[in-house]
């Protein structure tokens, strides 16, 4: 918002500063609170793992919205669709042919090693050929305002129904901030997913019929799951009411029995078929991988896309970006140490303390240790696991996110770290979402912006110019 | 005027099919009127592509692959900003034919006077081109005249002529398609000592009735020298003087030149070809409001 030399309000808050200028702290607050409020009463909650509470919450929302000038929405849109595109060329490639590994691009120990690598996918061809039809790529901002790409949610990002809930929010609690500014929509978010899930319908001259497969009611994003079914229009369902006959999926109606074409499945690799994957998996389909390999029946996101999530493979997109496309990445990656790599390795043991290490396949904040704020027990417990497991380690620089002002629990308006989740789908043509979420660190000083690790959400509004 | 462009190419063939090489010509141009904000080519089956400039100036993306495959997909999908060369009320007018005899030493444009592999200048071609200028002394006015002939006399019909169809032919048959006529204006310019070039990229159809022809396909014009204007886009498919709605791929002596996928594989002969392109205007004209 403010400008780190000058100090001076970017041009394109002008508008919001003076108008935030009108309200005292104590409206201000008293807006934020029935804004949580409704959240709590609509449901529009998440729920923490292992934690004592059990309670579901509600996604901490502040009132201060994020502004995206149209010019630097342009950079970003076209980074992640040459992200997308290359990888998505880069699992078909691992999948089939492996060209990328035989001419030593990547050594092929890595992409085998991936603790999301499906042998049970190499040679299947899967619809469209498209693998990562929605992706949540993780962007942040370092201190000379360039977009990185922290990391790629190629499997089942969650957080867009926040995105469109706090629009809503928004837009009821400042009507007149909201219309002085030409912010582009976001609610075709519904439209452009279901039409992405149709496009990959294997039966031709037939309406396709899509469905969304949810782990069910406990699971932490089961509210975006209704969400997402209900403003598409389609069903809802768990695994056991699905069935599949002859290789193909069907699924339980109140009028028999309905064959399905494509399965939006929120639900991790591992636990959709117990045939094939996790035998004690209650939650998936039995058959549903033959039936997915013979190719009548579509997933999103494909089986498989867990390896472009490897934090050991984000370390090699630039060099897939180049190999594929041949063209320069848009989009940065952070500088990223690994340590299989035995140079790598020696750096990471020795500056463990200024480091950030994250283990190459956890998501959601787990299993990550932050240099700088660690205790000595912590560091020597990271240093003795990553010595005996080097493959499922890296390390990065601490990157001092971007701050953005942000109302704080004591009421004062001060500056936090945030990073930007953007969403994109691919399916007939490739559509980015204007906008995205943007995820707060509520904690004075905290870099971690994890809803799971207590972090907020702000709306975010990309202009249009 | 912002464009935006999806070009699918697939190629299936019956057998498989090894060592496919291949050569791309999908990258738009970069020109003073076009500006390219984003380009992505992507092949599959999956492979490295690289990249070098032809001797036409044209951006090349070359790819090779060796293992047996059944099918080739080439997706390019690019957003280009485009400018208006000239407005409607100064049209390069001014650039007479005494001048453009002097223009053929140019290097740049010796190469598009000579013969080709589609375009040759023919005794009837060069008597039929003079009966078009008639009178007129302006080059401009020659080439506008010769679209119109093309545009009023020639039928737009697709079959009836293949993609190896000679500029001769065409000007015999009086029927073809965007290339074939792109052809027969480079021909009839060419004879008349007009250096003209061969033109492929996309086109825009702005009208409410989208009654233009080749819109949601490849395209192809011509471009003639002149003079200090430069070079000038006609396009006799549609009789109109390229403006913003076009873009530029590739220019070059004939189809030959700038075919947007050239290459050759072993195996059986026979593929099935199918091609899909969508050009979108990025124009938004009306508010965000939601």
């Amino acid at each position: 918002m403010f400008s780190h030399t000058s100090r001076k309000t970017f041009p394109h808050y002008k508008c919001l500063h003076e108008h935030y200028a009108n309200y005292n702290v104590a409206s201000l607050s008293n807006k934020q609170r029935l804004i949580e409020n409704t959240f709590l009463e609509e449901g529009i909650t998440f729920t923490v793992y292992g934690d004592n509470q059990g309670t579901e919450r509600i996604f901490p929302f502040d009132l201060i919205p994020r502004i995206i000038p149209q010019k630097e929405w342009q950079l970003i849109e076209e980074g992640l669709t040459q992200r997308l595109i290359a990888l998505n060329l880069f699992l078909h490639d691992i999948y089939h042919e492996g060209q990328i590994i035989k001419d030593q691009v990547i050594p092929e120990s890595v992409v085998k090693t991936a603790a999301h690598y499906r042998p049970e996918m190499q040679g299947v061809k899967v619809s469209r050929d498209i693998y990562i039809q929605i992706c949540g790529t993780d962007l942040i901002r370092d201190d000379a305002g360039n977009y990185l790409c922290l990391e790629d949610n190629a499997r089942c990002p969650s957080g867009v129904s926040y995105l469109l809930e706090n629009r809503e929010a928004m837009k009821r609690a400042f009507p007149n901030l909201y219309s002085q500014y030409r912010v582009k929509p976001v609610d075709n978010y519904p439209d452009l997913l279901l039409k992405t899930l149709q496009h990959l319908s294997p039966r031709q001259g037939h309406g396709p019929v899509c469905v969304l497969l949810t782990p069910g009611a406990y699971n932490s994003a089961y509210f975006e799951h209704t969400f997402l079914a209900r403003k598409m229009g389609i069903e809802i369902v768990e695994g056991r009411d699905l069935i599949v006959l002859d290789a193909y999926v069907y699924m339980r109606t109140t009028k028999g029995l309905e064959q399905v074409d494509v399965i939006y499945r929120r639900l991790d690799d591992d636990f959709l078929d117990p045939l094939c994957f996790r035998e004690d998996s209650m939650l998936g389909v039995s058959g549903l991988m033959e039936a997915y390999m013979k190719g009548n029946v579509a997933l999103a996101n494909a089986v498989g896309t867990g390896v472009a999530d490897d934090k050991v493979i984000y370390a090699y997109v630039p060099e897939i970006i180049k190999y594929y496309l041949d063209q320069e990445p848009i989009l940065q990656n952070v500088p990223t140490y690994l340590a299989w790599r035995e140079k790598d390795r020696s750096y990471i043991l020795s500056h463990l303390d200024s480091l950030v290490v994250k283990s190459a396949n956890e998501s959601g904040g787990y299993g990550m240790l932050m240099g700088p704020c660690a205790t000595k027990k912590e560091l020597q417990n990271f240093a003795k696991k990553i010595e005996n497991e080097p493959r499922n380690f890296i390390a990065q620089p601490v990157i001092s996110l971007s701050r953005h002002p942000t109302i704080c629990e004591d009421l004062s308006i001060e500056g936090r770290h945030v990073d930007l989740r953007p969403f994109v789908l691919y399916g007939d043509s490739i559509e980015i979402i204007s906008g995205g979420l943007t995820r707060v660190a509520l904690n004075k000083d905290s870099l971690i912006v994890n809803s799971s690790q207590g972090g907020g959400s702000k709306d975010t509004w990309v202009l249009n110019d | 005027m912002r464009l935006k462009i999806y070009h699918r190419t697939v190629y299936e063939y019956a057998n498989a099919v090894i060592n496919n090489n291949n050569e791309v010509r999908l990258s738009p141009k970069l020109t003073p009127y076009q500006q390219v904000e984003t380009n992505f080519i992507s092949v599959l089956p999956a492979t490295r592509l690289t990249r070098y400039t032809d001797l036409n100036f044209n951006r090349v993306h070359h790819f090779n692959i060796p293992q047996p495959h059944q099918q080739l997909t080439i997706d390019s999908r690019c957003t280009v900003k485009t400018k208006r060369p000239f407005e409607i009320d100064s049209l390069p007018y001014g650039y007479a034919h005494i001048e453009v005899k002097k223009c053929s030493q140019h290097d740049s444009c010796h190469t598009y006077l000579q013969d080709s592999s589609f375009v040759e200048k023919t005794p009837h071609i060069w008597r039929e081109a003079l009966d078009i200028q008639a009178d007129s002394t302006d080059v401009f006015q020659t080439c506008y005249a010769l679209m119109d002939f093309i545009y009023s006399d020639f039928t737009y019909a697709s079959g009836a002529t293949q993609v190896t169809t000679h500029a001769s032919e065409v000007i015999k048959g009086r029927i073809g398609v965007c290339q074939d006529f792109a052809h027969a204006m480079t021909a009839y310019c060419r004879s008349l000592g007009i250096p003209a070039r061969y033109v492929s990229g996309y086109f825009f159809d702005s009208t409410l009735d989208q009654k233009l022809r080749g819109s949601e396909a490849s395209h192809a014009w011509v471009e003639v020298y002149l003079g200090q204007h430069g070079w000038v886009g006609l396009d006799p498919t549609n009789r109109k003087v390229v403006d913003e709605n076009y873009v530029v791929l590739a220019y070059g002596r004939d189809y030959r030149d700038v075919a947007p996928v050239i290459g050759t594989y072993f195996g059986r002969s026979g593929s099935q070809l199918t091609i899909h392109v969508k050009v979108e205007s990025l124009e938004t004209n009306t508010a965000g409001v939601s």
